[in-house]
């Protein structure tokens, strides 16, 4: 069965799960909403409608609205700790009562789709850590860094507010350093590093089994059985970039040629092109993407020749590896390894 | 402005004088029940109108060019309504045209004079706001203003206490700035809402700016701190600004809960804006350390 992904044109996203909480703090300070809502096809009257939706495109050109009528870099660290203490997300409220940051996590991912569809996290260990990185699920224009601190925020506020401690947790973010670095280490509280090459949250293992405060089992589940109703409202859809990312992390030795993928997709391979060319990429580049993340992973996570990388990741000989390695870090294989052990 | 004029405004007189003179000259006085007193009334407001054209102009604008064409535009208008007036009064001989020239003359030619200066003007105009608007542009290009507060953001204040830090060194004079931060800002956040939050922050940015003094720099420097620069002020002087601030906060707290705040005076005596904001946080720190030790129960 082809799997399905969802467009810009695709109304996959809740006006209630960000859009209205945006525009309020937009308002707030001092932006008309007529002027927001330009360009958009979101009707005033809608915004409040329970189950009102929007699609990426007009979920785009919102952000760009709101940054063009406002300089307030603060927007996107609201956004996120906006949204996780939203009345209206059962989403947020659920992972409130989880018993545990790893069930919270769990629960964030499972419903991602509610809350931020653009948006995937891949998720891996390393060294008594707990990497998410994150990725756009479709291409974000210029609004990959207002995205991405969103979600980082929501995950900051959580982890500030349950279990309350940031000791050991990390920020990557791939935008490039602000001339003013006081704004996220302010909101955040924790250690930010910038022009990273991916968008990752990085965080002690030992933080995800510590019990929450407010744990309510009763309440976690009443607020999940609200996410699952929801579910059969909102159908669980994931992007074209995510899709093609996990249709070729999941065949990795093999490589996967265009056809193929849009076979799997249930799309002509013209249309795929078509596609990705919407979302500002190409498929070499999001082939080279998964191979690049999984020769760092591995890398890090333990000992691996060169030769059995190579092998792994679908290269003919242990040069062409290493020649790809170099270009995507700018280190050899062996600097990267050393580097990473040292530390 | 009027004694760059001097000159010309001797000028005007001497020149009325001698109109006068050629008048008083060349005809006689009518009779008394010969006078149109309605002529009168109306040549006599215009030349006071266009008088006090000329008093205007020379009231408000700069010496130069255009200030010139304005000026003598004007200045034979009012030469030719002074004849025109005069001649009310005094009968010329019929066989002498001069006087009838002299009076209607100089209108037409001080009308075309007085445009061309008009034209300039509209040019300087423009080009200052122009000017003006490019400031504008500058100051919304960089968006030094929050939205929300309607305070400057960190940026201007990083300029102007550079500025302020060599000006105050220069003319060594003591330079103060007042730190204020939120305490637990997002707890508060969290419990009310941030539209909550957002209501307080305006709230108490207008108060900052209300009680400060009008030299004084009120800035947000971040989420939940401000920073005001007091220029020429000494740091006794600063604190008790502080405590008046304080009581001012109590008043405003006194009706629902609302977070703590910490206040922290300090001298900048630091020669870069860069160290001196990282004093200022280190001030901070400390400040929140102390009252933290004074809260706990003895």
């Amino acid at each position: 069965m082809p799997v399905c992904s969802f467009s810009y044109q695709d109304k996959v996203l809740l006006l209630q799960h960000g859009s209205t909480e945006l525009l309020a703090l937009a308002q707030r300070r001092g932006a008309q909403l007529h002027k927001l809502l330009n360009g958009t096809s979101i009707f005033e009257q809608d915004l409040h409608k329970p189950h009102g939706r929007l699609h990426h495109a007009d979920w785009l050109k919102l952000l760009q609205n709101c940054q063009q009528q406002l300089n307030s870099p603060e927007l996107p660290f609201l956004l996120g700790s906006t949204l996780l203490n939203s009345r209206y997300i059962s989403l947020c409220q659920s992972v409130q009562y989880a018993q545990n940051l790893r069930q919270a996590l769990a629960q964030l991912y499972y419903f991602r789709h509610q809350l931020f569809p653009g948006i995937y996290a891949k998720v891996h260990r390393q060294q008594q850590k707990l990497v998410i990185e994150l990725k756009p699920a479709l291409g974000l224009m210029n609004q990959h860094s207002f995205m991405m601190t969103t979600v980082c925020a929501l995950l900051i506020s959580l982890l500030k507010l349950q279990p309350g401690s940031l000791a050991g947790v990390t920020i990557r973010l791939q935008q490039t350093a602000p001339g003013q670095l006081l704004q996220h280490q302010r909101y955040w509280g924790c250690d930010v590093s910038f022009n990273q090459p991916c968008d990752s949250l990085n965080l002690p293992l030992s933080l995800l089994h510590q019990q929450f405060a407010d744990a309510d089992p009763a309440k976690f589940r009443n607020a999940r059985r609200t996410c699952l109703q929801l579910n059969r409202v909102l159908k669980a859809q994931r992007g074209l970039l995510e899709n093609i990312y996990t249709l070729q992390q999941r065949a990795l030795p093999i490589l996967l040629t265009q056809q193929q993928v849009a076979d799997a997709l249930g799309i002509s391979g013209s249309s795929l092109k078509r596609q990705l060319s919407q979302h500002q990429t190409n498929f070499a580049h999001l082939i080279d993407q998964v191979r690049r993340d999984a020769a760092r992973k591995m890398l890090q996570q333990g000992y691996c020749s060169n030769r059995q990388l190579a092998l792994k990741l679908g290269y003919s000989d242990e040069h062409n590896f290493r020649r790809a390695f170099k270009r995507w870090t700018g280190l050899l294989p062996s600097d990267f390894r050393n580097l990473f052990n040292f530390n | 402005m009027w004694q760059h004029h001097r000159y010309k405004i001797l000028f005007s007189a001497l020149l009325l004088l001698s109109g006068l003179v050629l008048a008083v000259n060349t005809g006689n006085a009518k009779p008394g029940n010969e006078l149109d007193w309605l002529d009168v009334l109306g040549e006599g407001t215009t030349l006071l109108v266009a008088c006090g054209w000329l008093g205007l102009i020379i009231g408000s604008r700069p010496a130069g060019r255009v200030t010139e064409w304005l000026y003598y535009g004007s200045l034979l208008l009012v030469f030719s309504y002074f004849l025109d007036l005069l001649d009310e009064f005094i009968r010329y001989p019929e066989h002498l045209r001069l006087m009838s020239w002299l009076e209607s003359l100089p209108a037409p030619v001080g009308m075309l004079i007085l445009t061309y200066g008009l034209v300039g003007w509209h040019r300087e105009q423009r080009a200052i706001n122009r000017q003006l608007r490019g400031r504008e542009l500058y100051l919304r290009d960089h968006q030094l203003i929050d939205p929300l507060t309607q305070l400057y953001g960190m940026e201007y204040l990083q300029a102007v206490l550079q500025r302020e830090i060599e000006l105050h060194q220069s003319q060594h004079k003591s330079l103060s700035m007042l730190v204020l931060d939120i305490n637990n800002f997002s707890g508060f956040n969290r419990r009310f809402g941030v539209a909550a939050g957002d209501v307080y922050l305006s709230k108490l940015s207008e108060l900052l700016s209300n009680q400060l003094r009008h030299s004084d720099v009120v800035c947000r420097y971040a989420g939940d701190r401000f920073i005001a620069l007091l220029p020429a002020t000494a740091l006794p002087q600063a604190h008790i600004m502080v405590q008046h601030l304080r009581q001012q906060l109590v008043q405003m707290a006194a009706n629902n809960d609302e977070p703590e705040l910490t206040i922290q005076a300090m001298a900048v005596q630091q020669g870069c804006a860069k160290m001196a904001l990282q004093a200022a946080n280190q001030a901070l720190i400390q400040a929140k350390a102390t009252s933290s030790l004074k809260l706990q129960p003895a």
